[in-house]
């Protein structure tokens, strides 16, 4: 248990520079958790109801901009 | 140093030391008479304390005990409890980075054009309606835009003309990425009426307000306008569309 804190002090901890740089990263996953995550429980909540769900009945063959060229929108 | 001498510092020590308990009883003293004084201070009515640096009972000072802090001492180890702190404040350090990060970026965000301004400043032409020699005019970011399908003639005559000479010189290639498109802002450069096309000296344009002549390339040849028709950004994604902005 002990050795296993040690590694992680010295591993992570001890030099600054190492320090702030898992801050840094950490952060970073943590945000792309976060709002993947949140994305996820959002589409499972709204499922059948948007744009990209309902795509496929109203853009029926690929490609050509028939009825309204951009459909560029949702999220 | 000699025996005597010893002798006397010792003695000199003693006497200081005892002062001290003298100083004290007055000290207290004084105390007891303020709080006679003051009976309602609830503040140091009952107030007691033993100082942690003494040894045992005994009411004089020992700056030689050092207290015993075992109370307070943690009872996991110490690289635990460093990581424990350093994770704290690693963690708030990192969502303090978050929140800033974000905030900056939505300011940023902010700055940038909404996606309604987007996507109305572009507009797509369908370059096969167009036939060669034919000018159309289409409206872009509420201006006219000039598009010239133009003839090999008038690419000839746009090309061998000696640029160098004009009021605002520039030559073909530079103001066409493809020599048969013409495209070009609908703005005379003098004062900013609409000129018209297939007209004027030149065979190109001509702008009725104050008689300004462009040339077939949008270059201006005569008259009180300073620049040549201004060109906008475009771009040929693929064959037979040009997409302007």
């Amino acid at each position: 248990m002990s050795g296993l804190l040690n590694t992680i002090y010295t591993a992570f901890v001890r030099r600054n520079a190492v320090f702030l740089t898992t801050i840094f990263v950490g952060a970073f996953a943590t945000e792309m958790v976060f709002d993947s995550g949140s994305n996820l429980i959002w589409d499972s909540i709204n499922r059948g109801r948007q744009w990209k769900d309902i795509k496929h009945k109203y853009m029926s063959n690929g490609g050509g901009g028939d009825d309204e060229g951009d459909d560029d929108d949702d999220e | 140093m000699s025996l005597p001498s010893k002798a006397t510092t010792s003695l000199l020590r003693h006497a200081g030391r005892q002062q001290l308990p003298a100083l004290r009883s007055s000290a207290a003293l004084v105390q007891k008479r303020n709080r006679a004084d003051s009976p309602f201070d609830a503040s140091t009515s009952h107030a007691e304390f033993t100082s942690p640096f003494h040894r045992g009972t005994r009411n004089e000072q020992d700056t030689t005990v050092i207290p015993n802090w075992g109370k307070y001492r943690s009872s996991s180890s110490e690289t635990g409890n460093k990581l424990f702190q350093y994770f704290m404040v690693g963690s708030f350090g990192g969502l303090t980075a978050l929140g800033a990060k974000n905030t900056v970026q939505d300011f940023l965000v902010n700055m940038s054009a909404s996606a309604d301004v987007l996507a109305q400043a572009k507009v797509e032409v369908d370059l096969s309606q167009i036939p060669e020699g034919k000018n159309v005019i289409i409206k872009w970011r509420g201006k006219p835009v000039f598009v010239r399908h133009r003839t090999a003639d008038e690419i000839k005559e746009a090309e061998d003309e000696d640029w160098k000479k004009l009021r605002d010189p520039q030559p073909d290639e530079d103001r066409v990425k493809k020599p048969e498109w013409l495209v070009m802002l609908g703005v005379c450069t003098h004062l900013g009426c609409v000129p018209i096309g297939e007209a004027g000296d030149y065979g190109g344009w001509f702008c009725p307000c104050h008689g300004s002549h462009y040339d077939i390339s949008g270059r201006v040849r005569k008259g009180p306008a300073p620049l040549n028709l201004e060109i906008p950004e475009y771009d040929f994604p693929e064959d037979g569309l040009m997409v302007i902005g």
